[in-house]
């Protein structure tokens, strides 16, 4: 490898990443300026070099040799945590290079197993330190950008969806700086949708407190919270692996109010949006009393409410079809018999 | 723009260029009029075959393939300046075929809700009610599994490369059954593959959709490739479980992809159906154990005990990464073989209406069009117009 002979082996660069990320994350930011400043320059330069071994360069590719070495020396000396705690203390480059050699290190794999997603299982620090990312502006896309990564393999999702720190979620979504929240938004569609039987395990597992939550961001202040949360809900309900929790939303008379609030929003995308969540509860062939007795006491004012309801998607073949199935469904609903009293 | 060179003859007659030949042999009615005749093999090669057409917002590009429906084109939104392709579906054809027209109703009805990576994106539909022609605008793909296949060494993708291509179909069949639709017609056949070598199902023409109120996947109708249908189809069951099916075509497709052969063969349907209900085929010896233990799973002979996508997902070969060791299966080369590239071929149609003159036909270009001059001579406004347009073209050619 005569190209790497002047230059630093994977072992001593991991050590000199590791003493000035050390340094960087100790260093008092007001005293001790100038040290800082050698360790930042040090650490992003580290950086450069890390990420040309692993992608390699227009003159040298890369070399699984090195590349394994490198991944065992930053496994060893828990480069990964450290680089994630003190990212907001590396340059603007930097920190680009961080999220790209974290993403390549995660992607690695020796036959079926998968070595750097293994470490992070029992390091789940890491995790949790990306997710506490989206706290603070200079670092919440980047971390983002990992944390996505690593929601790709199920069993770190696993891990995300199975702490109580999946919930701080609710809240990032509704930041007020919008890149933020969408991309903390995508995260958490990635972690709901991505690993089919997992997430329907989760839902059902903890239905009353996912939902609760949920119904918080459905009636968020925040426009763009509501029509994404409320588009993620359809999709949710309609995905056949949710079947159990299909059943059990389109049971509860008063998510079902929430729907028909919806359909009389002011903006015309989140009343579509709600049509297509308010159209499962209706089509159910086995609608339970409480969601019978609401559609008919409104009976004739959803068949009326539906007839007006977005005539100008005349194009939309699919949308009227559906719309004119729901308002005959409405109109031949039977009236109950009175409850029996005992 | 049919493929039909007395078409585009035809054609051109139409155009505004062609009007200047036509008043051109007027003019010279009475010094020359055998060379009409003698001509028309020449004029059927003028260069100016690519007339830009557009259809709606999307011009359209060369012939991609022909199906049983009718054409399929290139095309290039104008709009989103997205390369596409376009679907040509001819009413006509479509009514001889059995459940032809509702098929593809039920198709458009689909894909239009459907949003995978990994299955065909339907962009928009458009109608032509004068020429009974409906147009289906979806992603542009460079080919399909079985053409590949068709042109590999052995009929057979490289295990590494039939790993990420299966791997691929799961994720899309994965998405398919989420949205309670059972495809039914898995098939290297229905596969595509888009510029960036991914996956994508295509032809829900026989796709069932499940009631999302029931929790079984249980259908009675199949209309699938039988040399990819389940023992209990070939055994002409009642019901049977959907996805299951489906899983069974998986398998079928992986054995094809890792062999370049079927695990059941018959000269005719009934000897097909014969040799898959018996449950009777071998996997070749020179297959890696965990892909054979696998491929036995998938071709389970009872649907219950064929594995879920999630358990497909957990097989060693499944989760293995393949030393790409052998060379990758390319698609074919489009345009009768001659571009590996798969060149955007809206591109000289496009030229064609910005009036750039055109440079398809390469140097032999000049030599046709001196050859027309020779057999008439052009008058002077013409003769005017294609100096600048030669000048036009040599200042093309120089940047």
């Amino acid at each position: 490898m005569p190209l790497w002979k002047s230059t630093k082996s994977p072992q001593e660069l991991v050590r000199s990443l590791r003493d000035a990320l050390l340094c960087l994350s100790t260093m008092d930011t007001q005293r001790d300026s100038r040290k800082i400043q050698k360790a930042s320059e040090e650490v992003s330069k580290t950086l450069v070099t890390m990420k040309n071994m692993l992608y390699g360069t227009p003159d040298q590719d890369p070399q699984s040799e090195v590349m394994a070495q490198l991944a065992q020396e930053v496994y060893n000396n828990n480069i990964l945590l450290l680089l994630v705690q003190t990212l907001h203390r590396i340059d603007f480059e930097g920190k680009k290079d961080v999220a790209q050699i974290f993403n390549n290190l995660l992607r690695r794999q020796i036959g079926t197993r998968m070595p750097t997603v293994e470490y992070i299982c029992t390091n789940s620090d890491i995790l949790f330190t990306l997710l506490k990312g989206y706290e603070h502006q200079d670092i919440a896309l980047t971390c983002g950008m990992m944390l996505r990564e690593c929601c790709r393999h199920e069993e770190l999702a696993r891990i995300v969806l199975h702490s109580d720190k999946f919930y701080n979620f609710f809240t990032y979504v509704e930041m007020s700086t919008f890149d933020i929240a969408s991309d903390a938004f995508s995260t958490f569609k990635e972690l709901l949708t991505r690993h089919k039987i997992l997430c329907a395990d989760f839902l059902e597992a903890n239905y009353d407190s996912v939902f609760d939550h949920y119904q918080r961001l459905l009636n968020s202040e925040n426009y763009v919270t509501r029509r994404q949360a409320l588009k993620l809900l359809g999709e949710l309900l309609l995905d056949r692996h949710n079947f159990t929790i299909m059943t059990r939303y389109i049971s509860n008379p008063d998510n079902l109010k929430l729907m028909m609030n919806m359909l009389r929003e002011k903006s015309r995308n989140i009343q579509f949006e709600g049509f297509h969540v308010f159209k499962v509860f209706v089509a159910n062939p086995n609608k339970p009393r409480p969601i019978l007795e609401i559609l008919l006491r409104n009976k004739d004012k959803l068949v009326d409410f539906l007839t007006k309801f977005h005539t100008d998607r005349s194009e939309d073949e699919q949308f009227n079809d559906e719309k004119a199935y729901l308002i005959k469904q409405i109109k031949e609903l039977k009236p109950l018999d009175p409850p029996v009293h005992h | 723009m049919e493929s039909n060179p007395t078409d585009v003859c035809y054609e051109s007659d139409h155009t505004a260029e062609s009007e200047f030949n036509v008043i051109n042999y007027f003019n010279d009615d009475d010094s020359n009029l055998f060379f009409h005749r003698v001509d028309s093999d020449q004029i059927i090669y003028q260069p100016r075959q690519k007339k830009a057409k557009l259809f709606g917002q999307y011009i359209m590009g060369d012939i991609l393939g022909e199906g049983s429906y009718g054409k399929v084109k290139e095309c290039l939104d104008s709009k989103t300046l997205c390369r596409r392709a376009v679907k040509i579906l001819k009413k006509k054809k479509l009514r001889k075929i059995p459940n032809g027209e509702a098929n593809v109703k039920r198709e458009i009805g689909l894909l239009r809700h459907l949003n995978h990576q990994n299955v065909i994106r339907l962009y928009d539909v458009l109608h032509n009610e004068e020429k009974q022609k409906m147009y289906l605008v979806v992603e542009y793909c460079v080919g399909g599994l079985q053409d590949m296949l068709d042109y590999a060494p052995g009929k057979k993708f490289p295990i590494w490369q039939a790993h990420d291509y299966f791997h691929q179909l799961l994720r899309g069949l994965e998405y398919l059954h989420s949205q309670s639709i059972v495809h039914k017609d898995i098939k290297p056949g229905n596969l595509l593959i888009a510029t960036n070598e991914v996956v994508k199902i295509t032809d829900l023409g026989v796709a069932e959709v499940l009631d999302i109120y029931m929790t079984s996947d249980i259908c009675r109708t199949s209309q699938g490739s039988p040399a990819f249908q389940p023992p209990e189809i070939a055994n002409g069951d009642e019901e049977f479980s959907g996805f299951k099916v489906d899983i069974w075509s998986s398998g079928v497709t992986l054995y094809n992809f890792t062999t370049g052969k079927y695990p059941f063969e018959g000269d005719n349907i009934f000897r097909l159906f014969e040799n898959i209900a018996s449950g009777e085929y071998t996997i070749p010896n020179e297959l890696d154990s965990s892909l054979a233990e696998l491929l036995r799973h998938l071709l389970e002979y009872n649907p219950a005990n064929r594995p879920t996508i999630k358990e497909i997902r957990e097989y060693s070969w499944m989760r293995r990464k393949h030393p790409q060791n052998t060379e990758r299966v390319p698609s074919p080369p489009a345009n009768d073989m001659l571009d590996a590239h798969h060149r955007m071929s809206v591109l000289p149609y496009l030229e064609d209406l910005h009036r750039v003159e055109s440079t398809d036909d390469g140097p032999s270009d000049d030599d046709k069009t001196s050859k027309h001059h020779q057999l008439a001579p052009p008058s002077p406004s013409v003769a005017k117009k294609q100096a600048v347009q030669k000048s036009k073209k040599s200042t093309c050619r120089q940047s």
